[in-house]
């Protein structure tokens, strides 16, 4: 019990209470675990990983974070408040949601600030990610002038910063080119060896085996349908074509036309 | 051909629009190059600013405020800023306050003095007094010679140092957040319209009827609103969730150099220049 770090208990969610998002879910995620949320569009993953970070909370049902429960109420006591959002790190899908500040190095400082956290670990930290992530010269620009590869980096390094106890990744590596998502995912994956836990919701198939060892998979009616490890899952192509994350796909290769399941999100592949 | 001109009309304003915006208030192109104003730090920049803009305010004199309109033309020179770019930046704000207030003040009807010269217009005979044309010179020169000094801190200062020493200057941080707030997502939202506008142009191409050309833009306006209420509720979330509470720290890593210290004993300077010359302030 005390590995485990998230606990839903027939959780449901919808939104303005008539449209709903999940759907009776049950979900246990363990301390330095890897966990990949798969669906389709629509299947309620970025929603569970809001309710994940207490910015929404379960219409019916329990979520507890560490032990403690997860609710409104909770969020009314400031050490609570505090605690939660410096051991959660959520990485938003939209980049530009999460870069308000006026400039990279105000945006990068916004949490350890906002946080009060030590200033000398903080500027360690600051150093040592702007290395990382190679975004040294963009600190004094405005986010609006970044490109979606920079804005994405600087998100992830807006949320590293705190060096959160559990990271929430709402489509790291959409619209990304090839080079940056790789280093994304070798970023986050040196993040999970170090002890973080990390939960990254996708419907990209191609990164799963990589960023996870635990897969679930959530149906478009909001509900999780299956868990379990990311091999068999993958392997699992019934189960992927049911829920729309894979499907038979007809080309041509060499001169001869054939027929395999796909999964390719964004419809680019190599062959 | 009518429709096609207003639609025409339509598509032209907007783009206008977003490329004013884009040009004249998102672009950092004068405050980074590596001109004098631009290395002075911006809180003796704001301070010094303030104090020229107190004295162009408080002084009555047209000579002490001409003096001071070419301490602008000079500093704007030495910052690298292309005069004919300035002076169209500053002259653009003259049309509306000339037409309201500088024009009527030169007759005698609302200065009365001694006559200058007078002529006719559809029978009314209309008089322009040597102390309406003092008026109002002073007041045309004292507006652009201010409107210069902000125009000079606003173009050489990086929009994000200008409000952190808003914030060192003690205006409240919820005015400062908002402020610089509207100035990032508004750039955000000048790009979906023109991402929008490209998008119809791509499917109804340009022979756009004026009548639905305004269903168009009806329907944009209310869909951008629409966004922009979604992305104030997710902004907000993405806030909440690196730990705000309502209160944001400020980040300050500006620091004072002697040059800054001399810098503002060169305007104290240039302040007391009049003073000395003993003209009227």
């Amino acid at each position: 019990m005390a590995n485990v770090i998230f606990e839903l208990k027939d959780v449901h969610f919808s939104y303005m209470g008539k449209y709903p998002a999940l759907s009776g879910i049950d979900m246990t995620i363990d301390k330095g675990e890897k966990r990949a949320i798969i669906g389709a569009n629509g299947s309620g993953k970025s929603t569970l990983l809001h309710l994940l970070d207490g910015l929404l909370f379960p219409g019916r049902g329990t979520i507890t974070a560490f032990g403690k429960d997860v609710n409104e109420r909770a969020f009314s006591d400031q050490a609570f408040s505090r605690d939660f959002r410096r051991r959660i790190g959520f990485l938003f899908q939209n980049p530009d949601v999460q870069l308000f500040c006026p400039s990279v190095k105000e945006e990068i400082l916004f949490g350890p600030l906002a946080l009060g956290e030590d200033k000398v670990e903080t500027r360690r930290r600051f150093e040592q990610l702007i290395d990382t992530l190679g975004i040294e010269e963009l600190l004094d620009r405005s986010p609006h002038q970044l490109s979606i590869g920079e804005k994405r980096k600087v998100a992830i390094a807006s949320t590293l910063i705190i060096d959160p106890e559990v990271l929430l990744l709402d489509e790291p590596t959409a619209g990304l080119d090839p080079l940056t998502a790789r280093h994304i995912i070798d970023l986050l994956v040196r993040e999970n060896a170090s002890g973080k836990t990390i939960i990254t919701s996708t419907h990209d198939l191609h990164i799963v085996e990589e960023i996870a060892d635990t897969v679930s998979v959530f149906s478009r009616d909001k509900k999780l349908v299956k868990s379990g490890p990311s091999l068999e899952i993958l392997k699992d192509i019934e189960l992927l074509q049911t829920h729309n994350l894979v499907h038979i796909h007809a080309h041509r290769h060499d001169g001869r036309s054939h027929v395999h399941s796909h999964e390719h999100p964004n419809h680019e592949h190599t062959h | 051909m009518a429709s096609a001109y207003h639609s025409n009309f339509i598509e032209t304003s907007i783009n206008a629009a977003v490329s004013f915006l884009k040009e004249s208030v998102f672009s950092d192109e004068y405050a980074s190059k590596k001109g004098f104003l631009q290395s002075i730090d911006p809180r003796m920049k704001l301070a010094t600013s303030a104090i020229f803009l107190l004295v162009v305010l408080f002084s009555g004199s047209i000579t002490v405020i001409i003096y001071f309109y070419a301490v602008s033309l000079a500093l704007a020179y030495l910052s690298k800023i292309n005069l004919g770019f300035f002076l169209k930046r500053t002259w653009i704000f003259m049309p509306l306050f000339s037409i309201f207030i500088a024009i009527p003040a030169l007759f005698s009807i609302f200065t009365p003095g001694e006559t200058l010269t007078s002529f006719e217009v559809m029978g009314l005979h209309l008089i322009i007094t040597r102390q309406g044309f003092f008026a109002a010179s002073l007041f045309v020169m004292r507006v652009i010679t201010s409107v210069s000094f902000v125009i000079l801190l606003s173009i050489t200062t990086r929009h994000f140092e200008l409000l952190k020493v808003l914030r060192i200057f003690g205006v409240p941080q919820m005015f400062v957040m908002v402020l610089g707030m509207c100035y990032r997502y508004i750039y955000l939202f000048a790009q979906v319209i023109e991402n929008t506008f490209v998008a119809i142009k791509s499917r109804a191409g340009t022979d756009l009827r004026y009548k639905s050309g305004r269903h168009v833009v009806a329907w944009n306006i209310a869909s951008l609103w629409y966004r922009s209420y979604r992305l104030n509720e997710e902004v907000y979330n993405a806030m909440l969730s690196r730990g705000y509470d309502g209160e944001s720290v400020i980040f300050n890593d500006l620091r004072m150099r002697l040059a800054d210290w001399l810098w503002g004993l060169a305007v104290a300077v240039m302040c007391a220049v009049p003073i000395i010359l003993k003209c009227k302030y």
